[in-house]
């Protein structure tokens, strides 16, 4: 069964497309990257599943339901809205910047959405809240404030945070483009940690040591499209396509 | 989690606390009406309408600029009545020698200056809020109404306003009428800073990045929760330094409410000057507003060290 399932999806941003024709299916327990240059439109087709972005047009379907259908920017059909709050909700995301509230500690950053938007009591989201942060071996974190930690640090927070909403599949927006070197290892563990695990999973990365390992399915993406796709050992090792063979040579340096 | 709101709480009502013994110890110096009435001829009395207010105006801040005792300034005080000016044969120095003289009628006028700043840039932080979320809003009725709002008041004078409400309201219809000139200048003054408040406001709230509306949405916080839970408080340290601003810039414009004779610090200074024919007491008085400005940036810094905790 599909988590996820994208049906020609096009995307404009005032005259420029920027995603064309993109159709993907994302089934339980599986995990994918997504690879490709800059400016490919990765970015926009994660935020366009999780409704950050207005598809121009395309069918989008979550737990095989029709939840969105748009043409030229004109919606079509949109579930009701109790079911797309819910369904919604089935999607957790971990951007690029964290984006963790810095006013809040560790501990609250994560404990915030179960309490205001489940109704959770605040003892038990402070449990899970807890149970979270030991998960991605920050106990001694919880009450720690966003600017006390290192980028890692807060990168595996935001992680934990999208966790507490128990997504059914989460969207990794590029989540170690912003860190140091050597704070990228501790977020990848947490999030081969959780591929074991059976979360479902759609990662956009540049570390290609990373896909090649965890990935079940790699997907290439270059202007708006995806080009190619196939298992890790596949893409890396034997691509059909020119530009994925282009894109390899120059993030590899083969 | 719970410290730091309590410490919050505990913050402001240590402030307030302030507040209020400044105010106490200001009206401290005031004679009660009974003590005023005991010293004062009863023909003056019944002249004044025996209105304490009035009195006090005219009576006590008149003797007391001219530097005698309340008991013994009966024939003088006849005189200030019509308008007489008696020239002050005393030099400088014994011009300054009246300065307790004045102090207890300047630190009355302090309290009326000190009061409507206070209770306008409250109510007007109140305003602001609707204003600058209205301004943001996607509904273009409420966007225009609340820019158009904010235009007018930050772009004509806060003086044209106070003479608007005061004097204009009543014409257009007696219901409008606000007898208390506190409330006119009340009024007036909440109205204007709302509008400035309003423009600090909605710039805190667009300098905070775009990624926490993103992982709040994310999260599935609502607008509302959005807004209450994370842009709010994350605006609320950037807010404190150009409120603080606006708070002192309304502390100084409060002496506009002098020319509609509202009893503020300008005001009492005025009248101690003209009666008295004596303008060192404005060295004084600008003094207080200097210590009174003072005190209040001291507290807006605290407030700022307070909220800055966490960054
Ligand atoms: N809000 C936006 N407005 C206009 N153009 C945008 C916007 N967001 C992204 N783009 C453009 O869309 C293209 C794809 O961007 P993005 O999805 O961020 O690519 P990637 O994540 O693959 O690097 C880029 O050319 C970018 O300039
Ligand atoms: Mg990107």
């Amino acid at each position: 069964m599909s988590l996820i399932r994208t049906e020609n999806i096009y995307k404009n941003f005032n005259e420029i497309q920027v995603l064309a024709d993109v159709s993907i299916s994302v089934e339980q327990g599986e995990v994918i990257c997504i690879i490709g240059p800059s400016g490919a439109g990765k970015s926009t087709f994660l935020r366009s599943l999780i409704q950050l972005e207005k598809i121009t047009s395309g069918k989008l379907y979550i737990d095989e339901e029709l939840f969105l259908h748009r043409e030229n920017n004109i919606t079509q059909y949109r579930i009701e809205s109790v079911k797309y709050k819910s369904l919604l909700l089935e999607m957790g995301m971990v951007f690029q910047s964290f984006n963790l509230f810095p006013h809040k500690t560790a501990l609250e950053n994560i404990m915030m959405a179960p309490i205001n938007v489940k109704n959770m009591p605040k003892p038990q989201a402070e449990a899970l809240g807890a149970e979270l942060l030991a998960k991605v071996g920050l106990a001694e974190k919880a009450d720690a404030y966003p600017a006390r930690l290192s980028g890692g640090q807060q990168q595996r927070v935001a992680i934990a945070r999208a966790l507490a909403m128990e997504p059914k599949i989460m969207l990794f927006d590029e989540p170690t483009s912003a860190l140091d070197p050597e704070l990228v290892g501790e977020v990848l563990n947490v999030m081969r940690g959780l591929a074991e695990s059976g979360m479902t999973m759609l990662v956009v990365t540049h570390e290609m040591g990373f896909a090649r390992e965890a990935a079940d399915r790699v997907l290439f993406m270059s202007d708006g499209a995806i080009t190619e796709e196939g298992s890790p050992e596949l893409i890396f090792s034997n691509p059909n396509n020119q530009r994925t063979r282009q894109f390899l040579n120059t993030v590899l340096g083969i | 989690m719970k410290s730091a709101n309590f410490a919050r709480f505990k913050l402001a009502a240590i402030i307030i606390i302030i507040i209020v013994d400044i105010l106490a110890a200001i009206s401290y110096f005031k004679p009660s009406k009974s003590e005023l009435l005991g010293h004062i001829p009863p023909d003056l009395i019944s002249e004044a309408g025996n209105k304490y207010s009035e009195v006090y105006n005219n009576y006590f801040v008149f003797n007391i600029a001219r530097g005698r005792d309340v008991k013994t300034a009966r024939s003088a005080t006849f005189i200030g009545f019509v308008g007489q000016v008696i020239p002050a044969d005393e030099g400088v120095a014994s011009a300054f020698s009246d300065v307790f003289l004045w102090l207890p009628a300047l630190l009355d006028g302090a309290k009326i200056t000190i009061l409507l700043t206070i209770t306008a840039v409250l109510a007007g932080l109140v305003l602001s809020i609707f204003l600058a979320l209205g301004k943001i809003a996607k509904t273009k009725i409420i966007s225009g109404f609340c820019s158009a709002y904010i235009f007018f008041f930050r772009g004509s004078p806060l003086l044209m306003q106070l003479f608007f409400i005061y004097y204009g309201l009543p014409q257009i219809n007696p219901s409008l009428t606000i007898n208390n000139k506190f409330m006119a200048a009340f009024f007036a003054f909440t109205l204007n800073t709302g509008a400035y408040c309003a423009e600090i406001i909605r710039a805190a709230i667009q300098s905070i990045d775009k990624g926490q509306f993103e992982a709040s949405r994310v999260l599935g916080l609502t607008y509302a929760q959005t807004m209450r839970l994370v842009i709010i408080p994350q605006s609320i340290r950037r807010l404190i330094p150009p409120v603080a601003n606006e708070f002192i810039m309304i502390l100084k414009d409060a002496s506009l409410v002098s020319i509609i004779a509202l009893a503020d610090l300008t005001h009492v200074t005025r009248s101690i000057s003209s009666s008295a024919n004596n303008v060192m007491v404005y060295i004084p008085a600008m003094i207080i507003y200097l210590i009174i400005t003072a005190v209040f940036s001291a507290i807006f810094v605290r407030l700022e060290k307070r909220f800055s905790l966490y960054q």
